[in-house]
């Protein structure tokens, strides 16, 4: 196989990272249930119409 | 005759007789007796007693101690069996503590984090490390001594069954929760950081450097984060001695290019020292011309008439050079902070850096290159997550266009709308403008960590600053338990909370007294270097108690939605009844905070909560006390403090408007955070105008969060769904070499972690993302 054809990054997965109590976490495999918990649940905040805010 | 007993532990082993007399002779000696010939004919008695009660098998331990009960009350010792009931408890509560401290650390050396909560409770110490585990058994070990024999039962009896949470119990006896170090002072002269003294640095390289040494020497004589509330004024110091070195360093390199004039550079900093001597002016970034006039006549006896223009290109030079060197200063301060370890290795410190207000030229050269820093990432541009950055908002200075910082204000927009951080905290709020100076930082809100504040002063009203202070130890209130228990009665419910307040007040007080008894030296840099607002004046066998009462008592809570819910029946974001009902129930928790600083002089204050270890805690208590109550206990967390639940659909500017409100009650910290939805780099506007909305509306400190994702693989940052904008693999799948190679990403020779990098501009590579 030549090195072209080479696959790179096979098992390695996307970062995804949020904030939790304040301080951001690059996975949420190192926290408690109740905190995940909360982090699915989030819902957006429709900011639609901003200007007519400031 | 017995010969066997069956121990607790199951093992079954020879019956000692003694044993039982001596347990009995104790129980008598309590009430004074002394007959030990008594007890054993007593103990022989309930031998008897066993036979006949359970004939033929080996007897519990269990049996035999309710035979001896037994035998004791039958024989006219009602006293004397009271006694040994309450030995037999006591040794039974002690027995079980050690088997639950034992059970802990079995499944703390024995289980992997994934499978225990208890590991996982801090999210920033990797419990699956030996220095991880190793905090781990201290923490446990420590909380479960405290509750047998510091805490005041009352007080471990409702920590325990979850009616308050006593946060950072494991330091009870120890220390105290955070401090905003200043920097300023603390660089004046050099520090000491308990291994070796440090000198007062001379360029921005060596301030950076000390900065996250001081944060790291800090977090280890206290258990909460660390804070530096005058990051730009700090570092511009060192900027400004970074380009007066540079100006003569290039004096000297543009006379021997432009003149073969060799090694002037000594000659040009006499000149330069003796100017000072004389006059106190130095080269400055920006402003050199005052300084430029005095020292060109020295110049000119060197040079000759070339002075003026090798005065302009070392100039010229200076401050491009001055600029490279802060910019790198601030990346290695943000790498440093990412990978530096205390507390036995196992924890990176908790950082927070507070910066925005700094108008001069070298201050707006950190603040610009922090920025920088924090947009550009980690090595392989990962998100920094430490520090946590906080850009202080304050009208007249960068809020509105032809402020002298405004640019930094937008830029600092930018920069969160990519990592998250800055936050954002808002002089201008009606609750921080009273305290504040123009020009004078310490009279700048400051923030820490995820939230905690400190302004007012009741132990020394002319001390109402931000630097040296901070909190002493935080207790939080389970608010939905109260209202669960009120059934619908409001007016109960206050009564309990006043019964919550009165418990969490009087723990806060005895913890206090535990704190203020330790001296000086057990805070070798908090207390030993000055860091501490008026610890400078004590010696290290001095308590800290005269200057301890700078820092504030906290009374947080959790779920105030939940609480409203389980009250009337619907939360804050749901109805004004709500609202009301909520700023009545933190009005009146933060009215008896303000009291009791009147009655006592100390700084008693109010925070919300940040829930870190405590989300789940509560619920899960009182899930099994009361059942699943829809929109109460029904989820595996209760709401963060006031917020608007996350789970409800109000638009951002409706939530600001009401969580806005609590920020004026919550003096000891607080925190708002809008989840924006897509790239907000695409959406810079919309962002501003959210951060906008906080400052009218009088929020304290807030943040917009949104979604960070990053592949290693390609090195791409932004949202990805679920294929890589960049390279186009999936989570987990392979890409092949020559795709990224037509990328123009090649493998970083300097990478830690696996990654290809190209000069492919990021922000190019972005997408519209579908809304
Ligand atoms: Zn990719």
């Amino acid at each position: 196989m030549s090195e072209k054809e080479m696959m790179i990054g096979e098992g390695i997965k996307f970062e995804r990272i949020r904030r939790i109590t304040g301080y951001l976490v690059g996975t949420l495999d190192r926290f408690n249930n109740g905190k995940r918990a909360e982090e699915s649940d989030r819902v957006k905040h429709s900011v639609s119409g901003s200007l007519e805010h400031i | 005759m017995l010969t066997k007993i069956i121990k607790r532990d199951g093992r079954e082993v020879e019956f000692d007789r003694s044993k039982i007399a001596e347990a009995i002779f104790k129980a008598a000696q309590v009430l004074g007796g002394n007959n030990y010939e008594m007890a054993k004919d007593l103990a022989e008695k309930a031998e008897a007693h066993v036979e006949q009660a359970h004939p033929g098998i080996v007897p519990t331990v269990e049996q035999v101690q309710d035979a001896v009960e037994h035998t004791l009350i039958e024989h006219g010792h009602a006293r004397t069996a009271k006694e040994y009931i309450l030995y037999r408890a006591e040794r039974t509560r002690v027995r079980e503590m050690n088997t639950r401290l034992m059970k802990t650390l079995e499944d703390l050396t024995f289980k992997d984090a994934v499978d225990n909560d208890v590991k996982r409770e801090n999210a920033n110490i990797d419990g699956d490390t030996a220095m991880g585990t190793m905090l781990k058994y201290g923490s446990e070990s420590a909380k479960q001594f405290y509750e047998m024999y510091v805490l005041n039962p009352r007080h471990s009896k409702a920590h325990r069954e979850g009616d308050i949470h006593i946060h950072d119990l494991d330091f009870l006896t120890l220390t105290t929760t955070c401090c905003q170090i200043d920097i300023v002072k603390l660089f004046q002269d050099g520090f000491s950081t308990g291994h070796g003294f440090l000198r007062e640095p001379n360029d921005i390289q060596s301030y950076s450097a000390l900065a996250c040494i001081a944060i790291q020497s800090n977090q280890n004589d206290q258990h909460g984060g660390q804070s530096i509330p005058n990051f730009d004024y700090g570092m511009a110091v060192g900027v400004a001695k970074t380009y007066a070195r540079l100006y003569t360093k290039n004096l000297a390199k543009a006379a021997e290019i432009l003149l073969d004039k060799v090694d002037m550079e000594e000659r040009f900093k006499e000149i330069k020292a003796r100017i000072y001597a004389e006059t106190g002016k130095k080269p400055l970034l920006e402003n050199s011309g005052e300084y430029c006039a005095l020292e060109r006549p020295y110049l000119a006896e060197l040079v000759g008439e070339e002075a003026e223009r090798l005065q302009q290109l070392a100039i010229k030079y200076a401050e491009r050079e001055t600029e490279r060197a802060t910019y790198q200063a601030m990346e290695a301060l943000v790498h440093n902070l990412n990978t530096m370890h205390s507390r036995a290795g196992a924890q990176v410190p908790f950082s927070s850096i507070n910066y925005g207000t700094d108008t001069s030229p070298e201050g707006r050269m950190v603040i610009k290159n922090i920025l920088l820093a924090e947009d550009a990432g980690l090595g392989n541009g990962e998100t920094p997550i430490f520090p946590i950055h906080i850009f202080k908002v304050k009208e007249g200075l960068n809020y509105k266009e032809g402020e002298p910082n405004y640019d930094l204000f937008k830029l600092a927009c930018k920069v969160s709308a990519k990592r998250l951080f800055p936050n954002f905290s808002f002089i201008d709020a009606p609750f921080n403008l009273p305290y504040y100076k123009p020009g004078d930082y310490n009279t700048e809100v400051a923030y820490m960590g995820c939230r905690t504040r400190v302004m007012a002063n009741h132990y020394d009203p002319s001390r109402e600053i931000t630097c040296g202070r901070g909190n002493l130890s935080f207790t939080s209130i389970n608010l939905p338990r109260i209202a669960i228990n009120a059934h619908g009665n409001v007016e109960w419910f206050f009564e309990d909370l006043e019964r919550k307040v009165d418990l969490c007040i009087e723990q806060l007080t005895e913890r206090f007294k535990i704190q203020a008894a330790k001296k000086v030296r057990n805070y070798p840099f908090l207390m030993g270097q000055g860091v501490w607002l008026d610890s400078e004046a004590l010696g290290p066998d001095d308590s800290v108690e005269k200057v301890l009462g700078h820092g504030t008592l906290t009374i947080g809570f959790i779920g105030l939605a939940e609480c409203l819910k389980a009250l009337i029946g619907k939360h804050h974001g749901e109805s004004a009844e709500a609202q009301n009902l909520g700023l009545e129930i933190v009005g009146y928790i933060r009215q008896r905070m303000d009291e009791e600083s009147k009655k006592t002089g100390l700084n008693f204050s109010l925070i919300a909560t940040p829930a870190e270890g405590l989300s789940g805690r509560f619920v899960r208590m009182d899930r099994k006390k009361f059942g699943t109550i829809p929109g109460v206990t029904d989820r595996d967390y209760y709401t963060n403090s006031f917020h608007v639940p996350v789970y409800h659909e109000i638009n951002a500017f409706d939530k600001i408007r009401l969580e806005a409100p609590y920020h004026a009650l919550t003096n000891g910290g607080h925190i708002t955070y809008i989840e924006m939805d897509g790239d907000p780099l695409k959406n810079l506007e919309a962002f501003e105008s959210v951060i906008r909305y906080m400052k009218e509306c009088g929020i304290g400190y807030g943040s917009i969060n949104h979604p960070v994702d990053r592949d290693p693989v390609c090195g791409y940052t932004g949202i990805i769904d679920e294929v890589c904008p960049r390279c186009g693999r999936r989570d987990g799948e392979g890409v092949s070499l020559e795709r990224l190679h037509k990328l123009g990403l090649y493998r970083n020779l300097n990478a830690d972690t696996l990654g290809y990098h190209g000069d492919a501009a990021e922000e190019a590579d972005r997408r519209p993302n579908s809304l």
